[in-house]
């Protein structure tokens, strides 16, 4: 699709119709741009959209939330309950977690979901297996989704007491594309492996592709799969309206910009930033009229670029950087947890597995909570001292390390991730 | 690499999943039209516990349950009620508490062993997480147990080979679909026969799970 064509097709969908759509409907939209003195007639243009449109964040939807009594935060624009809403809204599901109270998502029909396209250039096609290895808090839209490409989907846990059956279905149904692989499911492939003697490059060779996601993938974990034989194609939230993911060039996760129009800003204002620097991902919904995001800061800092990818799309394309909120200022170096993710997982001993502890964003030093699943040779004292040296040649700060087995950090997360920020 | 047409046509396996026979796992294929059957019955189980028109139901299953678990998602809708979903798992028992507190759930299906532990580790009381709830429907005898103990409207959920069946609390005999299964006693087991054209067919299919049938329709546990 010509870039123009994209343009066109978001100043549609935005101006034409979700705009009024959700001040008329939304609770939240509307107290926000009343409080901004902002109608939906004052924006005829997208200049108008980005100058006037104020913007919503996580903490504007817990407010309302806390306010109202409304759990969906002020971002329902159906009623459940009106009769011509039977059948169509169907479900309510809810985000993760991580950091929280789970946020209950609403959900209307069934059906496919625009990661066919992603589906698709995994490689599946009509007549395959396709492994769906989630959870169920998320609803039948990936269900939906593998069977839209014509596909069957084989049904696994991401936990890790379903990894044998994922073996024995790999094998004996040879699935080609699998939805998802993460950081602690790789852990625990790993080890089932190794303790039942599993071939993993038997395993994984009917795969053409796999999704990773949920959090970011370190170098070694990515190493360990690519000799299984598998092709990663890394997953990224789009500020919760959707999802951007890698093509076979793996240069960026495309962001379906027919689906999102995704704004890269200064983290600390409104002004946008150009192509290719670091700015806060800001995101609108531009198919969703059941909860619609509008210019909603997701606290994600990105480059994004709109160069046509050398697969031929000419929809942009995403690199997650890090989460503005859990950026620490130690003596006054950034400190993102990406920077030490390498580190980190280069000392075998802890699969990567870590927490940056953060009471406030400027700290006087950089404290890390890491798991290890062994100690190593010369005990605990000597992995600390490993885990510091790495540490600080990756950051140029060296940081106080409060080991912990593995487990304790595994328990605090969904089985997908762990929270990597934590207060205490 | 072209995309795929929007969209291709659904395939004739809508999805394999699974039935435990004692423990041990048994690949289970089933149709688009088995999905709708068992819709049906899970229709017929929201009745009877009550779950009616702008209810919500909160559905706690595992992924590799969905052969089970989606018809009783499905089945939300057909009594005008809505679902939202929680895995069972000891970590996620945090999401089936607080949703139950968010979306004021009417009845809650699927609680497990796994969930009260996790429960337990959140040193939450089962009478206030589920004290709201009309029924709450256990999925296994130590739930079953837990809850009952903690005073609550229990009932059970069972997974009897690819169909369920489900008592609403106060009642001993969980109520299966006799006009679609057959279920005989063979030795103190139950043994399953499909009356409907199902995918993938069981002919006397050994559930392995323990009990009787004391007229057709009911089932008691032992």
């Amino acid at each position: 699709m010509p870039r123009a064509e994209i343009e066109r097709l978001r100043e549609e969908k935005l101006l034409g119709d979700l705009v009024p759509w959700s001040y008329e409907r939304s609770g939240l939209i509307r107290e926000t741009w009343d409080a901004a003195g902002v109608k939906p007639d004052d924006i005829q243009t997208m200049d108008d959209y980005h100058e006037k449109v104020p913007f919503i964040d996580k903490d504007a939807i817990r407010s309302y939330r806390d306010r109202h009594g409304d759990p969906y935060g002020g971002l329902l624009c159906l009623d459940p309950a009106d009769p011509s809403m039977k059948g169509i809204f169907s479900a309510i599901f809810s985000t993760s977690g991580t950091t929280g109270d789970p946020t209950p998502a609403p959900y209307a029909g069934r059906g496919p979901s625009m990661l066919v396209r992603e589906f698709w250039e995994l490689g599946a096609r009509p007549g395959d297996h396709f492994l769906h290895c989630l959870f169920t808090f998320r609803g039948p839209g990936i269900h939906d989704t593998i069977r839209g490409i014509g596909a069957t989907p084989v049904f696994v846990d991401h936990q890790p007491g379903d990894v044998e059956q994922l073996f024995r279905f790999s094998t004996e149904l040879r699935p080609t594309g699998w939805y998802t692989l993460s950081g602690p499911l790789i852990m625990m492939i790993e080890e089932a492996a190794a303790r039942l003697g599993v071939d993993l490059q038997d395993v994984c060779s009917s795969y053409k592709g796999v999704i990773f996601a949920g959090e970011p993938l370190g170098p070694r974990a990515r190493q360990r799969v690519e000799e299984w034989g598998l092709e990663l194609f890394i997953q990224t939230s789009l500020g919760d309206v959707g999802a951007a993911t890698e093509c076979r060039e793996h240069d960026g996760c495309h962001m379906w910009e027919d689906c999102a129009y995704i704004e890269t800003l200064d983290p600390e204002g409104a002004k946008p930033v150009a192509d290719g620097e670091r700015g806060e991902l800001v995101s609108t919904t531009l198919v969703d009229k059941i909860a619609p995001l509008l210019r909603y800061r997701s606290d994600d800092l990105v480059r994004v670029s709109r160069e046509e990818c050398g697969c031929g799309r000419t929809h942009g394309r995403v690199w997650p950087v890090g989460r503005k909120g859990d950026e620490l200022l130690v003596d006054g170096v950034s400190v993102l947890p990406g920077d030490v993710w390498g580190a980190v997982e280069s000392i075998d001993e802890t699969n990567g597995l870590f927490q940056m502890i953060r009471p406030a964003r400027e700290v006087d030093a950089l404290r890390l909570r890491v798991g290890y699943a062994t100690e190593g040779p010369g005990g605990l004292p000597a992995l600390r001292a490993r885990i510091e040296d790495a540490v600080e040649e990756a950051v140029g700060v060296r940081p106080e390390i409060e080991l912990v087995e593995r487990d304790v950090l595994l328990r605090q997360g969904p089985p997908h991730k762990i929270p990597r920020v934590t207060k205490a | 690499m072209t995309f795929a047409k929007e969209f291709e046509p659904m395939p004739a396996v809508w999805g394999v999943g699974r039935v435990m026979v004692a423990g041990e796992v048994v690949p289970w294929p089933v149709s688009e039209a088995d999905i709708v059957d068992e819709t049906d019955i899970a229709e017929q189980h929201y009745r009877a516990l009550g779950l009616a028109d702008d209810d919500l139901v909160l559905v706690v299953a595992l992924l590799s349950q969905a052969i089970h678990a989606v018809p009783l998602e499905a089945g939300a809708g057909r009594v005008g009620a809505l679902y939202s979903s929680a895995d069972a798992t000891r970590f996620d028992a945090f999401r089936t508490a607080s949703l139950i507190r968010q979306l004021q759930a009417k009845v809650v299906i699927g609680v497990d062993a796994e969930v009260v532990t996790g429960l337990d580790d959140l040193e939450r009381d089962l009478s206030d997480v589920f004290g709201s709830v009309a029924a709450v429907v256990a999925a296994d005898a130590t739930a079953f147990a837990r809850l009952t103990d903690a005073g609550l409207p229990t009932g059970r959920w069972l997974r009897l080979g690819p169909t369920s069946a489900v008592s609403v609390p106060g009642e001993d005999a969980l109520a299966y679909d006799a006009t679609r299964w057959q279920v005989d006693e063979d030795g103190g087991a139950l043994v399953l026969t499909n009356l409907a054209e199902r995918f993938t067919p069981c002919d006397r299919f050994h559930t392995g799970v323990r009990g009787s049938v004391p007229e057709p329709g009911k089932l008691l546990l032992s």
